[in-house]
């Protein structure tokens, strides 16, 4: 499937029916004088920063906090963090569209309370923060359970010891949870980078790209190209880009996942 | 530390509270009338919970609820099924290969699924099942298949070898020993992959969007979707909605919680 879509990547595909028309590198020329698509692109590197960093910084604090969490409550405050992981990113979409809403949502409601009036999802600069809040709440459960079982394979008697030492909880987790982590780090960072090249449902519920093309990032691109422009040649190069994209991601951790089960 | 504990455990709480309001005004906004919600009553619980909002969202669901039901069990059976033969074989024949072959499951597992709708839904149409629930579950088995076969056989790397060697010395075939020995012991594992594999198509929605544009066979996910246009303003028919399709993945978390986590850390985490 893959071979397929690098070929139809090169034809002038356009219309319901296959069009094999070779086009060469036009498909991937076009994108690259596109605006549209350094706008999707610059939206994707966002999602980056704004989405992947807090999701797994926080998740790794949030794992090492449950340390301290008597057990009884911890498995409990676990599934809180991990309901949304178990619904549909489109009811996650509806929740967060209605709170981000700019005339009904109930940010706008308490922020003009406080006489502070925002743009909220009705705002270019700042819709795709708020898609981006919606997909931490929906993901920060993933990188937690990660995070809480790999702090559970770290030997007691490091931490133990540690603690007799009189170690401070944050020389603790410095000194002792993250250097023993790494494994994890890779893997949780890794997919999270992944969840952000494939958001697609979040942006198609809550703004459908919008205001104007503001919110839009390389696969709403892609299915907008592809289905509604019906200009499939150019949305096989899309896929391929998110493709080669995801691959200098993937292939790190494939190794590590293959060492560390195979050996 | 035992003052430390006490705040850290307050945080998280705090954090969990706000975890939680999401669903709290979902639910809550659910059993209002839309005179209430217009005055921004959101977080006061219901003067008066009305059930008419649950029932016009079940009404306008209830066919794509039933599809869903149709395609998301028969296709994690199937992809669990063939998923833990193939992880059957990689785990226990070490052949030549076998590395790589590891090596490619793993990416094609993580790999954006979004890279194979095109040529997919060309495939579905060109086999005629395109508005088709069986083209669904074919579409959702060959997605599925790698992530079942992933985590099955992480699930046997982890028996005792003695297990088979035991076996082949009383001359049990590999048929045989799959059925009676294998699934048994495997539950877990099993299970894990079915959980993660039902809740993903369940909440599936670029797929089920692109296979059907027929109401009578579209599934849950896309006709909520839907929902957002037709019912605009209507934020409390929306979130009844919303919850509804919601039911089947809090039911699994509630009840198979633990096979969810090792599902989610399967690869990150050796036993």
């Amino acid at each position: 499937m893959l071979g397929w879509s690098a070929i139809v990547s090169s034809m002038k595909w356009i219309g319901m029916t296959p069009i094999w028309n070779f086009a060469g590198i036009y498909n991937y020329q076009s994108l690259y004088n596109s605006s549209e698509f350094w706008l999707a692109f610059k939206n994707n590197i966002i999602w980056l920063i704004a989405f992947v960093i807090p999701t797994g910084i926080v998740g790794l604090i949030m794992a090492y906090l449950f340390e301290y969490v008597p057990r009884k409550l911890s498995s409990l405050l676990k599934s809180v963090f991990l309901y949304p992981l178990v619904i549909s990113p489109v009811v996650a979409g509806v929740v967060w569209a209605w709170i981000f809403d700019p005339q009904y949502g109930i940010a706008s409601t308490i922020f003009s309370v406080l006489n502070v009036h925002l743009g909220w999802l009705g705002d270019p600069a700042m819709a795709t923060f708020c898609l981006i809040i919606a997909g931490i709440w929906q993901e920060l459960g993933f990188a937690l359970v990660l995070y809480i079982a790999a702090i559970g394979e770290i030997p007691r008697e490091h931490v133990e010891a540690a603690k007799i030492d009189g170690a401070s909880y944050w020389a603790i987790f410095v000194n002792i949870v993250i250097p023993e982590v790494g494994h994890a780090t890779l893997i949780v960072f890794s997919l999270l980078v992944l969840y952000s090249l494939q958001v697609f449902t979040l942006v198609w519920v809550m703004t459908s790209g919008g205001p104007g093309t503001s919110t839009e990032v390389l696969p709403y691109m892609m299915y907008k190209v592809t289905f509604d422009r019906l200009m499939v040649g150019q949305g096989a190069a899309i896929s391929m880009v998110i493709f080669a994209i995801s691959i200098i991601v993937l292939i790190p951790i494939s190794i590590s996942m293959m060492r560390r089960w195979m050996s | 530390m035992k003052a430390g504990k006490f705040i850290i455990t307050f945080l998280v709480i705090f954090l969990a509270i706000i975890w939680l309001m999401p669903v709290y005004l979902m639910i809550n906004i659910a059993f209002k009338p839309i005179s209430e919600i217009n005055v921004g009553a959101y977080i006061s619980p219901p003067s008066n919970p009305a059930s008419e909002n649950w029932l016009e969202a079940f009404e306008a669901l209830k066919t794509s609820l039933l599809n869903s039901v149709i395609v998301s069990i028969p296709a994690t059976l199937i992809a669990v099924f063939l998923g833990s033969w193939s992880g059957y074989a990689i785990a226990m024949y070490k052949f030549a290969g076998s590395k790589t072959l590891f090596f490619f499951i793993a990416i094609v597992t993580y790999l954006p699924y979004l890279i194979f709708l095109i040529p997919l839904v060309k495939l579905i149409v060109s086999v005629g099942l395109f508005n088709n629930l069986l083209g669904m579950i074919f579409a959702y088995v060959i997605l599925n298949f790698p992530m079942a076969l992933l985590i099955t056989s992480l699930f046997f790397q982890t028996l005792p070898k003695e297990l088979q060697e035991a076996a082949a010395v009383d001359g049990c075939p590999p048929i045989t020993f799959y059925f009676r020995v294998l699934i048994p012991v495997s539950l877990p594992g099993l299970t894990s992959a079915a959980v993660l594999t039902f809740t993903n198509i369940w909440n599936e929605f670029i797929i089920a969007l692109s296979l059907s544009q027929d109401p009578l066979t579209r599934l849950a996910i896309p006709t909520l979707a839907g929902l957002r246009g037709s019912y605009a303003a209507q934020w409390n028919i929306l979130m009844a909605g919303a919850a509804i399709v919601s039911i089947p993945g809090i039911i699994v978390l509630i009840f198979l919680g633990r096979f969810f986590i090792k599902g989610l850390t399967a690869g990150a985490i050796k036993e």
